[in-house]
């Protein structure tokens, strides 16, 4: 990536999109401070997340969700630990290991909660592997939100997910960030879903931003140029 | 550069090359299945030996110390349960020292972390190289030498049976649960690490649990092994089915031997099918 320049303020709501190898699972991976810039630098919430050591690292990507494509949940925990563990980076380290193997009360209350919050609050105790792709995927935001987050970071969220049940998770990951006041970056392939539900676009070619707008403004010729396959582009791929 | 379709490929030359290797142990060996052609004598041996495994006995057969019939099962069945309990014991040891040492011998364990300075790095490099080659020194032996070595030492001794199928199989569970380990999915635990997750936690709650159903599944077709092995030992005079085999063999009392050899099956597929079904639900 190279000469981004990008902010995105608390409780915005904003879509990545671009053509593959863009840069996109890269800039998400940049905001969450799993990737440190050689040049530049990226901040959150005003710290300069070079400049932190690793326990203080940790303390800031605890408190940024982040859902992944798929794979990230252990397929042998019930839902509900796997909640839980949203919350492994937070607690001291007794507290953490406890609350994976008995958990508390409270813990599987507020587990329970989340999980009605995203539509299956009747799957709490059973095996991660028995849910579908859809159901896996609304344990990961509900883990998301376990870590009761500032941001919500999420990289193809719906890539492996049919698109009638791809736009149901996008709207409901858009309105648990809208009632927690959560910032929410996703990068999507769809382009339709993310001009339909996010309303700020941020477009993202050859690790440049290409544009970033508000979504009534970009145009479908801005999407033209962004999607364009050139000679370039064609090198780079093959 | 194009390569003839009827060349030999690298793969092809492997091929032939393991079977040349195998042809020329054979010739080294001078195998001619003309020795496993039985003088009359063996024939005859072999005839009454297979016979009697359609009529396995259910008492013993009179003779020496016992003039009188006597049941044999609850006598084997002993032997049996022994044969288990030996296994169960060895395997017991061979988890509790296998575990820790196959984490240590992975790269995993010491890859864990990004963060990791590269002074721990270093030392546990050395750890892991020794424990590593510590691991392939109790593989290399095998239970049956342990148990000749033990013997010696400590005499017909029930911790030594145990130890010795225990050494082996701890080397092998270390190294196989080491591989499984390295090779168990990253993504839980590269999502773990992501949110702030200390690096042991993301070993223990987001790597071990990938690996975990193979890693018990593997354990479960060790203590079938294990019970063979026990089973075995008792031809060294330890009280397992082997035992039994061995001195019913030599007395020529071949209903009994069979008697012995179809307790050893059945104990095999009842772990067969025990370890299947743990198999299927760690699979859901």
């Amino acid at each position: 990536m190279q000469s981004v320049d990008l902010e995105i303020a608390s409780g915005e709501i904003v879509a990545l999109v671009g053509p593959s190898g863009a840069g996109k699972t890269s800039m998400l991976r940049l905001l969450a401070g799993s990737l440190l810039a050689d040049q530049g630098d990226a901040y959150f919430e005003g710290q300069r997340l070079s400049r932190l050591d690793a326990a203080d690292l940790r303390e800031v990507r605890s408190r940024i969700g982040f859902v992944h494509q798929d794979h990230s949940l252990v397929p042998i925990f019930r839902a509900h630990q796997n909640v839980i563990a949203g919350a492994l980076g937070q607690r001291s380290f007794w507290a953490a290991a406890r609350s994976m193997i008995r958990p508390t009360r409270s813990d599987l209350d507020r587990a329970h909660r989340l999980l009605a919050r995203v539509g299956i609050p009747e799957k709490l105790c059973l095996r991660t592997d028995s849910l579908s792709g859809g159901q896996q995927q609304r344990v990961a935001i509900a883990r998301a939100l376990f870590q009761a987050p500032r941001a919500l970071l999420a990289d193809e969220p719906v890539a492996s997910v049919d698109p009638t049940r791809a736009r149901a998770v996008l709207t409901l990951m858009k309105d648990v960030a809208r009632e927690r006041g959560l910032t929410l970056v996703a990068s999507l392939h769809d382009i339709r879903l993310a001009r339909e539900l996010f309303p700020r676009l941020v477009g993202l070619r050859a690790g440049r931003v290409a544009f970033d707008a508000a979504t009534h403004e970009v145009d479908d010729t801005a999407l033209e140029e962004l999607y364009r396959l050139d000679g370039q582009a064609l090198d780079s791929d093959g | 550069m194009d390569r003839h379709p009827q060349e030999p490929t690298p793969r092809g030359l492997i091929l032939i090359g393991i079977g040349l290797f195998g042809v020329l142990a054979a010739l080294l060996l001078g195998l001619k299945p003309s020795g496993l052609v039985p003088n009359s004598g063996g024939l005859e041996l072999a005839r009454e030996f297979f016979a009697a495994a359609l009529d396995p006995a259910w008492t013993r057969e009179p003779g020496g110390l016992t003039p009188n019939p006597t049941p044999l099962l609850p006598e084997l069945g002993l032997a049996a349960l022994r044969t288990l309990i030996f296994a169960a014991a060895a395997m017991s040891l061979s988890i509790l020292v296998g575990l820790p040492l196959g984490v240590v011998a992975s790269d995993t364990w010491w890859k864990r972390s990004s963060f990791a300075s590269a002074r721990i790095t270093a030392a546990g490099r050395a750890l892991q190289t020794g424990v590593r080659f510590w691991i392939a020194l109790m593989r290399s032996v095998h239970e049956l030498i342990w148990a000749v070595v033990l013997l010696a030492a400590v005499g017909l001794n029930t911790f030594g049976a145990v130890l010795a199928i225990a050494i082996p199989y701890a080397g092998t569970l270390a190294k196989v649960f080491s591989e499984m380990l390295d090779e168990a999915p990253r993504h839980s635990a590269k999502a773990f690490e992501g949110i702030g997750v200390r690096p042991l936690h993301v070993f223990l709650f987001g790597l071990l649990p990938r690996a975990l159903p193979d890693m018990i599944a593997y354990t479960a077709y060790r203590f079938e092994c294990a019970v063979r092995s026990s089973a075995v030992l008792g031809f060294f005079g330890y009280p397992t089915l082997g035992y039994y085999v061995s001195l019913s063999f030599g007395d020529g009392r071949f209903h009994e031997t069979w008697t012995a050899i179809y307790l050893l099956l059945a104990l095999i597929l009842f772990l067969e099918w025990w370890s299947t079904a743990i198999r299927s639900r760690l699979v859901s």
